[in-house]
């Protein structure tokens, strides 16, 4: 019983980090909500689709190419919706998701609303005993793992690194220290867009693609942010696992359909009694 | 008692109303229709910016408190018969108590935080509704064949723009008084209200309990009018999407810029619909209210004043010549 | 040759002059057109395959020289999105803006119950090609002069579910000697009554034991708890009931390898593009699904509906319709026989009427093959006891000679085939296990 949960949770655990990681370094650096993010998800994981399972070019040009358009699209958002906004909070989480739901309205002029399956990027299941998982979830998993490593080793070893950082914790500061916030933020707008079409990569070849699939990872996104306090990578890992192994506590002990409602539950009640989160602090 | 330029908003307003009351008589009972949904949209905007237009605690769970309306009356009338004038009554209170549970994560946290556990409220709903009692709420597919307050299309118009003006007029009002100021300095910053001697809790409680009131009577009226109910169609990213992009795009804090939003896309999206029949027709819809509400983000209120100062100052410059 | 907009009113004027001058059978053109609406999606599968056998048919219709005297039909169409509120406001905009005659529609469970009080208020003829919710038909039975003009042409989910456990019965239990499944259903109220249904019936009638239940979330992204729960469970098979994001426990099924065979209803698997959808890995899912089915073999006038719609709509996404399309081909033919019959549309009580006893019977080699007719008022089905007002005329009584069935089992193969595997009379293939079950 236990390995049932243990298994899967841990490895759902993982892919639900990779989703919310760029979701949580928008967060921390510009301390705005990207309500757009699940459209980044979505993008990368059609993408990939017509790249890999409609043009055929094969698995790991189309991971590259779904992320490049990820990445692609990230700036674009800065640049023609963020820039111009100016840090006004409200109007950047009301205009990124009027953009998530124009992103559903053209994924189904383009696609049709059907929903499709996709090949999983690494076929095959290991069996531990009576319990199955994909290689396509261990695979996300350990690339979650090596993703939020490296973004570590990035965010603290390197000078663009330190420069996010600054911006984070007090972006006048980061100014008269001659760092340009406007420059930051667009790397970080470009990271968070390849960042969640990789995750959308996962997710769809995990689950499906459909046009509203946005919606189910932006409240995970959301969760682990909440659950783990703004501007800690640690803390969203730890949140992330936190989730994971709820949801799959809930399904399998439970009832498997209280899995939406106990994610709930938990979202309000840290917000209730620890609004800055089980982890929370002011910088990245 | 209220604020400087309300008697030449007032005028607006009488102008608003006798031109609304005369629609019926020369548009079609289809454009009727149309209007009837834009005014629940507005009573809707109405209640979020009472809560959130000026008091910097952004709601993204009005459709939870609407829905909580509009299941209580869905619920008594279709499974007790109970008349509709008990119904609604009783909704309204059940919402405001409702309306409570958002005001407790208030007194700790606001702005985007607010709004997420707001959130999570609605969706929480979404799950329970389905989940929990399924043969009394109807599960997924929801309740039909709901009474009715009143049928055809000229008397749920007039029924239902009655409501929205006197509620709009009122909460204008509203906003023009002392009150009304110490609620828009909630937004901008509480510690110093709470400095002056003001309780803002109580003042909180106070702006949460009408919000919730307008939403419940609102959610109850459009569930008869609509004459069903279904989860899908209340505790939905779409419809919290028309009633916050109503608000903002309208501009919010001002109570009629919400108005003018709710028009504008209800409007804009059944217009185009000779046109435009497919799923194109969402595609044009989101693309120009995006872009409309990137280029003002302060709200077609904001661009409206714009236009008359613009032609009563051109006005004056041609007199003082 | 192209015409110029200067010339085409030349020509019309041209028309008219002559046409003023002419009377009796050319007065035929000028007639009002009969508004048809379509209300339901307009993207998706389900919606796509209503309006398409509808305009087959209406082009049929007018290309034979219209109906009633002659008088031409027109097509209009409005789109739900699949939104309860969409549907609402789409119902208005046809009956108040473009007068329809009559309404088809393509829509889903929560969307018609959402339309359902505006189709009273207006006595609008309306005919639904895809929702089989049995609550629709109750309202019709217990409140017949409220809801008289509606009309359900695919048999509803009660009828669905008893003939479902006559498989249980034959297949699962006696052929294939299964004893015992874990029954998992999403939490929508579609799964919940079936998952109702089917629990109350399969072991009383097959014989066949729920050693578990599962209920899911419909929004479930990882089935592998789900599945391993099944598994360690030790019962013969899965019954899934899912309606919502069908392909994604399909899938993963396969992705999974899960070591027991599946059955039950899964929604997406009543397309031919549930193959491709699944990227290929549909295979082992059998699925009940109202007639006429993917894999199913067709009477001549379906076949060449099936070459008419291959031939006009080709590669364009679905490639075959699904049943909602013949159901909409054939309800177009009933609405407008009984319209013939009863002068019209209106009176409304003449034309419903009529529609009552509308008969479309459809052979297959001297067999009675699919029916399209409807429960009257006060008729008894013999097996379930009780009432199906205007629901159509389905079949679920032995010797099964009295109509379509009202459903059938289909199986998707390793190899990306289907075929129709129960009941007996229909059937194309055989259950299968699939190769990684022992």
């Amino acid at each position: 019983m236990l390995i049932q949960i243990l298994l899967p949770g841990l490895l759902l655990s993982g892919l639900y980090a990779l989703i919310a990681i760029g979701f949580t370094m928008i967060f921390s650096v510009g301390r705005v909500l990207n309500l757009g993010y699940g459209a980044f998800i979505m993008f990368g994981g059609y993408i990939y689709y017509q790249s890999a399972q409609i043009l055929g070019l094969g698995k790991v040009p189309s991971f590259v190419i779904a992320t490049a358009a990820g990445v692609l699209l990230g700036l674009i958002v800065y640049v023609i919706l963020i820039r111009k906004l100016k840090g006004d909070a409200i109007a950047i989480e009301i205009s990124t998701l009027i953009f998530a739901i124009v992103t559903q309205a053209a994924i189904i002029v383009v696609f049709s609303p059907s929903p499709k399956s996709m090949w999983p990027l690494i076929p095959g299941v290991l069996r531990v005993g009576d319990v199955i998982v994909t290689y396509n979830l261990v695979v996300a998993a350990v690339t979650s793992w090596v993703v939020l490593a490296a973004l570590f080793l990035f965010i603290g070893k390197t000078h663009i690194g330190r420069a996010i950082r600054a911006v984070s914790m007090d972006p006048k500061g980061a100014v008269i220290s001659g760092i340009d916030p406007d420059r930051i933020n667009l790397i970080i707008w470009g990271l968070s867009g390849g960042l969640g079409a990789m995750a959308g990569i996962f997710l769809a070849t995990y689950t499906q693609l459909a046009p509203a699939m946005w919606v189910a990872p932006l409240i995970i996104a959301v969760a682990v942010v909440i659950v783990g306090g703004i501007g800690s990578i640690l803390g969203g890992l730890v949140a992330a696992h936190v989730i994971g192994m709820l949801e799959t506590i809930t399904t399998t002990l439970i009832a498997a359909e209280l899995r939406g409602v106990a994610t709930m539950l938990l979202i309000i009640l840290v917000l209730i009694i620890a609004p800055k989160g089980l982890f929370g602090k002011a910088e990245l | 008692m209220f604020a400087k330029g309300t008697n030449k908003g007032f005028l607006g307003w009488m102008i608003f109303g006798i031109a609304m009351l005369a629609l019926p008589l020369f548009a079609s009972s289809a454009t009727v229709r149309i209007f009837v949904f834009a005014n629940y949209i507005a009573i809707f905007a109405i209640s979020w910016d009472v809560l959130s237009g000026r008091t910097g605690y952004i709601s993204f769970g009005h459709p939870f408190l609407i829905g909580i309306g509009g299941y209580t009356t869905a619920l008594l009338t279709h499974h007790l018969d109970m008349p509709l004038y008990i119904t609604i009554p009783a909704a309204v209170l059940v919402t405001m108590i409702a309306g409570t549970l958002f005001f407790l994560p208030a007194l700790r946290i606001r702005g985007t935080y607010f709004a997420l556990v707001t959130l999570a409220f609605m969706e929480l709903m979404y799950g329970l509704v389905q989940v929990v009692a399924p043969d009394i709420t109807g599960g997924t597919r929801g309740l039909t064949g709901l009474p009715s307050i009143v049928t055809g299309a000229v008397s749920n118009y007039y029924l239902s723009f009655g409501v929205m003006f006197t509620l709009g007029l009122a909460m204008w009002l509203l906003i023009r008084t002392r009150l009304g100021t110490a609620l828009g300095s909630i937004g901008m910053n509480e510690e110093a209200v709470r400095a002056c001697g003001l309780n803002t809790t109580k003042l909180k409680l106070f702006a949460f309990t009408l919000s919730a009131m307008i939403a419940g009577l609102g959610g109850a009226m459009y569930i008869h009018y609509l004459g069903s109910i279904a989860p899908r169609g209340l505790f939905d990213v779409s419809f919290l999407f028309t009633i916050l992009v109503a608000c903002l795009l309208g501009g919010a804090g001002t109570i009629t810029g919400p108005i003018m939003g709710a028009f504008f896309l209800t409007l804009l999206l059944e217009f185009l619909r000779p046109y435009i029949p497919g799923s194109e027709r969402y595609l044009i819809y989101g693309v120009a209210t995006l872009v409309l509400y990137v280029l003002q983000p302060r709200g077609i209120h904001r661009l409206i004043q714009i236009t008359v100062n613009w032609f009563v100052e051109g006005f004056m410059r041609r007199k003082s010549t | 040759m192209k015409i110029s907009k200067s010339s085409k009113l030349l020509l019309a004027v041209a028309a008219m002059l002559l046409g003023s001058g002419m009377s009796g059978s050319s007065i035929a053109q000028d007639k009002d057109p009969i508004v048809v609406g379509y209300i339901g999606s307009f993207a998706s599968d389900t919606g796509l395959s209503t309006i398409r056998g509808a305009e087959i048919a209406i082009d049929e219709l007018n290309a034979a020289g219209g109906v009633l005297d002659g008088r031409m039909i027109k097509f209009v169409k409005a789109d739900t999105r699949e939104d309860v509120a969409e549907g609402i406001k789409a119902y208005e905009y046809l009956v108040e803006s473009e007068n329809v005659d009559f309404i088809i529609s393509g829509s889903i469970d929560d969307v018609s119950l959402g339309w359902l009080p505006r189709m009273a208020e207006y006595k609008t003829p309306t005919l639904d090609t895809w929702t089989s919710y049995v609550g629709i038909i109750d309202l019709v039975v217990n409140e017949y002069d409220k809801y008289k003009m509606y009309f359900m042409n695919i048999a509803c989910d009660e009828a669905l579910a008893t003939l479902y456990i006559d498989f249980g019965k034959d297949v699962l239990a006696k052929e294939m000697g299964y004893t015992s499944t874990v029954l998992m259903y999403e939490d929508t109220a579609f799964g919940v009554s079936i998952a109702g249904l089917v629990e109350g019936l399969l072991a009383p009638e097959a014989g066949i034991k729920i050693s578990e239940k599962i209920i899911y979330d419909a929004n479930t992204v990882d089935f592998a708890p789900l599945f391993n729960k099944a598994v360690s469970s030790g019962a013969d098979f899965i019954y899934l009931v899912s309606s919502v994001r069908s392909q994604v426990p399909a899938s993963q099924y396969v992705k999974l390898q899960v070591p027991i065979p599946m059955t039950g209803v899964n929604v997406a698997a009543f397309g031919q593009d549930f193959w491709n959808d699944t990227g290929g890995l549909g295979a082992g899912t059998s699925t009940l699904s109202p007639v006429p089915s993917v894999g199913m073999a067709l009477d001549d006038r379906s076949a060449e509906f099936i070459t008419n719609y291959k031939a006009r709509y080709g590669s364009e996404r679905p490639i075959y319709p699904h049943f909602n399309g013949f159901n909409a081909y054939y309800g177009i033919y009933t609405a407008f026989a009984a319209a013939e019959r009863a002068g019209g549309f209106a009176p409304l009580d003449d034309w419903i009427r009529e529609m009552e006893n509308e008969d479309l019977k459809l052979y297959k080699d001297g067999e009675l093959w699919f029916r399209y007719a409807f429960w009257k008022r006060g008729e008894i089905e013999p097996r379930t006891q009780r009432e199906y007002t205007h629901n159509v005329k389905f079949d679920i009584t032995p010797p099964f000679d009295d109509g379509s069935p009202a459903m059938v089992v289909v199986q998707w193969y390793e190899d990306g085939s289907s075929a129709v595997i129960y009941p007996p009379k229909f059937a194309t293939g055989k259950f299968q296990e699939p190769s990684w079950v022992k």
